[in-house]
């Protein structure tokens, strides 16, 4: 899988929670998840959660704390998927 | 234990030595100023300090008290509840750290000092993973030497006045599930004048506690299992809520 295929999926995932939908138009790999996007930080576990479903991948929560900007997303679970 | 840098946990030892030694200032003014200034009253308070002193003896283990949260002032009152003052003298370790919000408490010189002495990991919600990772790494270990931590089982005060299960506090089940022996002293505390959320309850107001103990368990791995013991925290918690609104109708 390329990584703009893995961020469009992120992307996809992240919009679900994102309550700021016009930085969601705008957003690119250095979009602050919960700054920029306004994800509540409680809700941040549950697109993690999506992110292990949809790629098929366990994230632990050390690896969850790395996590801050959709870009740090997508390099986490390319990390995993190896 | 011990995946803090040895600087940090130096920081935390004179924290906590310091916090110990002014704590013949500190302990008796909170309760002075909860009794006297705020008139509050825990009600039944012999029997509940009691009941908290008993399962304290019980064993040595870890205790992560997980509580409901509706003012700012509810980590003193749990405290309190539980222990009264003068017995946090001779049971140091067991008056709990508390993490509060930055923004509330430590964002000012005498807030920093005073959330440093009282055993406090000020914390920023929703501020960068590292450095919310940190503080709780930080309680982990404290919780791994013997020491009683407090953390509210929502992300901030809950804005219905009930407890909030879209809002619960994933670090919760990341300590419980990470301290070995850990065991979650559930506490629901509500004055019977609070409505919704709060600064501070009313003066005068009588509170109603009561708590439980869980050993949360999980299967699971991972953020999962993190994910489930916050979950079974939780659901005690409001077991314990609809317990509360039960008996006052």
């Amino acid at each position: 899988m390329s990584r703009d295929e893995t961020y469009a999926k992120v992307m996809e995932i992240i919009g679900r929670y994102a309550k700021n939908k016009d930085a969601l138009e705008g957003a690119s790999e250095d979009t602050n998840i919960l700054e920029d996007l306004k994800v509540n930080s409680a809700r941040l576990v549950d697109v993690i959660l999506d992110f292990e479903d949809e790629f098929d991948i366990e994230v632990a929560d050390e690896d969850a704390d790395a996590v801050n900007t959709v870009g740090d997303a997508v390099s986490l679970i390319e990390a995993k998927l190896g | 234990m011990t995946d803090i840098p040895r600087r940090t946990r130096l920081a935390l030892w004179i924290q906590r030595e310091v916090g110990r030694v002014l704590s013949v200032f500190w302990i008796p003014a909170s309760a002075f100023a909860l009794r006297y200034v705020m008139r509050y009253r825990i009600q039944d308070a012999a029997r509940l300090r009691k009941r908290f002193r008993a399962l304290v003896r019980e064993s040595d283990e870890p205790i992560l008290i997980c509580a409901n949260h509706l003012t700012m002032v509810d980590s003193m009152l749990v405290a309190w509840a539980l222990g009264g003052s003068w017995w946090y003298f001779f049971n140091y370790r067991r008056m709990p750290w508390n993490l509060p919000e930055h923004r509330n408490f430590a964002s000012v010189w005498f807030g920093k000092a005073a959330v440093w002495i009282t055993k406090c990991i000020p914390i920023k919600r929703g501020g960068r993973r590292e450095e919310v990772s940190g503080a709780l790494k930080r309680v982990k270990y404290l919780l791994s030497k013997g020491e009683t931590a407090l953390i509210f089982a929502e992300g901030g005060r809950s804005r219905t006045g009930r407890i909030q299960l879209d809002s619960i506090a994933h670090g919760m089940g990341r300590i419980a599930s990470s301290v070995r022996n850990c065991r979650a002293l559930v506490v629901y505390l509500r004055g019977d004048r609070q409505r919704s959320w709060s600064t501070v309850p009313a003066v005068g107001d009588s509170f109603y506690v009561d708590f439980e103990l869980v050993r949360p368990h999980s299967e699971r791995t991972g953020m999962r299992r993190s994910r489930e013991y916050a979950q079974q925290i939780a659901d005690r918690l409001v077991r314990m809520e609809e317990k509360y609104f039960a008996r006052r109708k």
